[in-house]
């Protein structure tokens, strides 16, 4: 049989051959010590993930006011009523247009910059520095930030357009305000992409970029024919990441920018849920549409690993 | 002296006022919305209490806004450890009152022997807040909207002052617009619902909702949809289109629109006062929200705004200093403070007449415009205020409708149809939920 690669090598001397670097942890004998070090992390599963997963569950099939001294049992009205509910079918439409583009652009304005900062010697680490700033900048202040500069009546960016021709009008116009959104959640997590493309790419062996130029190919042909096949698993684990961003973490961003509006044109699911829990005070129906979102979100990445998966190569 | 008398000496002085504090000084939470001026303010009635008596503490928590208190509230509930004190807005007032969580506020004060003068509450905020003749919570902070507008903006364009009709107004604001004084007449409020659509239908007797618009029942259904909120609506919208009437949109408020002089008027809460006297630049004014010219007389307009709710599940002492607070609150002096620091209505008669007495109007006109609005002829079914379950959320819904209107994917009258329809389901929820509570809200402890 052939060795493959990627699997440890023949055994020499009864011994398997391990690669220099993937050295197995020694936790010594028994499972005392492998438990301790796993409990913070599964308490912290159990407080913030698993009991308010059982509590949205529950409260799901309740018809409950806010205060809790009055609740019914309704079985699965919560969810039929969402699904008879046009408005919601609409906010999936919007949720999934809103995070397949952002998924997108971030990708793409990601792997650009990585791909240029990486051919730039001087002065680097400054581009990158400039690169990575939007990270530390709280969503809602991105927000805020993207509201303004694109404000119709007051906003320079917005007076640029005008300028233009373009009647751009985000108040007013659904695609506009569905376009602010899509960009200033791009933007806030470009960064993000951007240090794990930055990092992979330096994993790139250098030797088979000389290779190449050597052998005549430009640095386009040489990105898309060698740095990018590499990065596949870098650029698979970051759209499972910007889906879950995109699905759960966005809607400070939505809130500062558009509140959902207008006429409900930015109203993406995680929003909705927000809105009908925190400010409807109808925590039956927020509930039931948090459990739904968790279910979407879960088929998502399980069909993103179930096929997108096969076409990453691990193996380089 | 030397080194031991002086530690003797600062030893009875930590005594001195380590005693007493441990000894008397009961300490209650009060959760509040306020932010910006007003919140400086409400921080100094806190204080101003705390220092006019040696037994009780409040401490004012800033919570966020409305919703924000609304939930922390509930959070804290949930988890049996209330606040003593909350103060939530006016569209929360049935989620409140009938959510067995509070202690009505005229019980509280009977029971701690404080003589309040409920009949002297001015009518507009007394039956608001209270429930079958009884306080529910004590009134706070009462706004209601009025009309701001630039007066340099009208004298240029050749006018007076606005004028007391819609469609006169109309007239000036197209007319200000073509002459090129500003470009932008009017400047659409956040809270545009409150003030041109409920508020609206209050001053023009127009039905809002059946059943006294919910003053008398859960069963309530929304009726705007057959009214004239319909052509208030597509007036709106023609404005907009128009240019006449701008959206500030988010990351810029309709108020800064306004006191920087880009728009010409604005409808907005006369709580608005503080920030409007501190920011503005411009040479302002304020009168009566316009009425339609088949309506003669205008009615009197609804409160807005807030009230503090006393929560179930404390001890007697603390609710002790509960009832001192809310006794100091509803005091003539305090009101009148209040009154003229931010621009709230002043709760009670009496307090209006010693604004009055001491020639408070003579030197600020628009401070007196809300109470004079909200007093205006005989209160009736259409604009004695409006208590529907479930009422932010009925809001939202018609809230989107109406969005739906100004981006042109519906026709008004079809919008408000759709808004009235959700809203009834809604309300539906709020019936089914409370079914058979009605008559256990009655104002008396069970």
């Amino acid at each position: 049989m052939t060795p493959r690669p990627g699997k440890a090598r023949t055994l020499k001397h009864g011994r398997p051959d391990r690669e220099p670097g993937l050295k197995r942890a020694n936790f010594g004998h028994g499972p005392g010590l492998p438990t301790l070090l796993l409990l913070p992390q599964f308490l912290i599963l159990v407080f913030f993930f698993f009991i308010p997963s059982l509590r949205a569950l529950m409260q799901s099939v309740l018809l409950s006011d806010p205060f809790g001294n009055n609740v019914h049992f309704v079985w699965f009205d919560n969810f039929t009523a969402l699904f008879a509910n046009g408005e919601y079918r609409q906010s999936i439409v919007t949720t999934l247009w809103f995070t397949v583009a952002q998924n997108v652009i971030t990708l793409a304005v990601a792997v650009v910059l990585a791909f240029a900062t990486d051919r730039v010697v001087r002065a680097r680490s400054v581009y990158r520095t400039v690169i990575l700033l939007p990270y530390a900048i709280a969503p809602a202040i991105a927000g805020i930030l993207w509201a303004f500069l694109f404000n119709p009546v007051v906003g320079p960016l917005a007076h640029m357009l005008h300028a233009l021709g373009i009647g751009w009008d985000p108040n007013r116009n659904p695609s506009d305000a569905l376009r602010l959104v899509i960009m200033a959640a791009s933007w806030k997590h470009i960064c993000y992409n951007y240090i794990f493309l930055a990092v992979g790419l330096l994993a790139v062996p250098a030797s088979l970029m000389e290779a190449a130029a050597v052998d005549g190919a430009g640095p386009i042909r040489r990105f898309f024919l060698i740095a990018l096949p590499m990065l596949g698993p870098t650029v698979f684990f970051l759209a499972v990441m910007n889906f879950i961003y995109g699905f759960f973490e966005t809607f400070a961003i939505i809130d500062a920018v558009t509140h959902g509006g207008p006429a409900g044109a930015t109203n993406i699911l995680v929003y909705k849920v927000y809105v009908d829990g925190f400010v409807n005070l109808d925590l039956g129906s927020s509930a039931a549409q948090s459990v739904l979102l968790m279910t979407f979100a879960l088929i998502c990445t399980l069909l993103q690993f179930r096929y997108f998966d096969h076409k990453v190569n691990y193996g380089v | 002296m030397n080194r031991k008398t002086a530690l003797i000496a600062a030893l009875f002085g930590v005594l001195a006022f380590a005693a007493p504090a441990q000894a008397a000084r009961v300490e209650v939470q009060w959760w509040h919305a306020m932010s910006g001026v007003l919140g400086d303010r409400l921080n100094e009635l806190v204080e101003k209490f705390n220092a006019s008596q040696d037994k009780y503490t409040v401490v004012a928590v800033a919570k966020g806004n409305y919703d924000e208190v609304t939930n922390g509230v509930i959070a804290a509930y949930r988890a049996k450890r209330p606040p003593e004190m909350v103060q939530i807005a006016e569209r929360g007032y049935m989620t409140m009152l009938l959510s067995g969580a509070i202690v009505p506020v005229q019980d509280l004060m009977d029971q701690k022997a404080y003589k309040i003068d409920w009949p002297d509450f001015i009518k507009p905020v007394a039956s608001f807040w209270s429930y079958k003749g009884r306080m529910s919570a004590m009134p706070f902070n009462s706004s209601t909207p009025i009309f701001w507008y630039n007066k340099e903006h009208f004298r240029k364009a050749g006018f007076d002052k606005p004028a007391d009709t819609w469609q006169e107004l109309e007239a000036q604001l197209y007319a200000i617009k073509a002459k090129g004084v500003s470009e932008c007449g009017s400047v659409l409020p956040g809270d545009f619902y409150w003030s041109l659509l409920e508020n609206y239908s209050a001053i023009n007797n127009q039905p809002y909702g059946t059943l006294a618009n919910g003053f008398d029942g859960l069963g309530t259904e929304f009726v705007y949809n057959k009214t004239k909120v319909v052509s208030q609506v597509a007036r709106l919208k023609k404005w907009l289109d128009d240019g006449v009437l701008q959206i500030a949109g988010q990351g810029f408020s309709p108020e800064q629109l306004f006191t920087s002089g880009r728009c010409s008027t604005f409808v907005n809460s006369t709580a608005s006062h503080g920030n409007i006297e501190r920011n503005a630049k411009i040479d302002w004014s304020a009168t009566f929200l316009p009425h339609e010219n088949d309506i003669n007389p205008p009615l009197n307009s609804t409160i807005g705004g807030g009230a503090i709710w006393v929560m179930k599940g404390h001890t007697p002492e603390r609710y002790d200093a509960v009832a001192a607070f809310l006794d100091f609150v509803a005091q003539p002096e305090t009101q009148v403070w209040w009154h003229g620091v931010t621009g709230y209505v002043p709760a009670t008669n009496k307090a209006y007449g010693l604004a009055r007495e001491r020639g408070y109007y003579k030197d600020h006109p628009t401070r007196e415009i809300a109470v004079l609005q909200l007093s205006r002829g005989t209160p009736n079914e259409n604009s004695r205020g409006f208590r529907f379950g479930n009422f932010v959320q009925t809001m939202l819904a018609q809230r989107t409708e109406v969005e739906a209107v100004f981006t042109g994917q519906k026709q008004p009258q079809q919008a408000m149809d759709d808004a009235v329809k959700r809203g009834n389901e809604i309300l539906r929820q709020f019936e089914k939920l409370n079914a058979g509570k009605d008559t256990e809200a009655d104002g008396k402890p069970k």
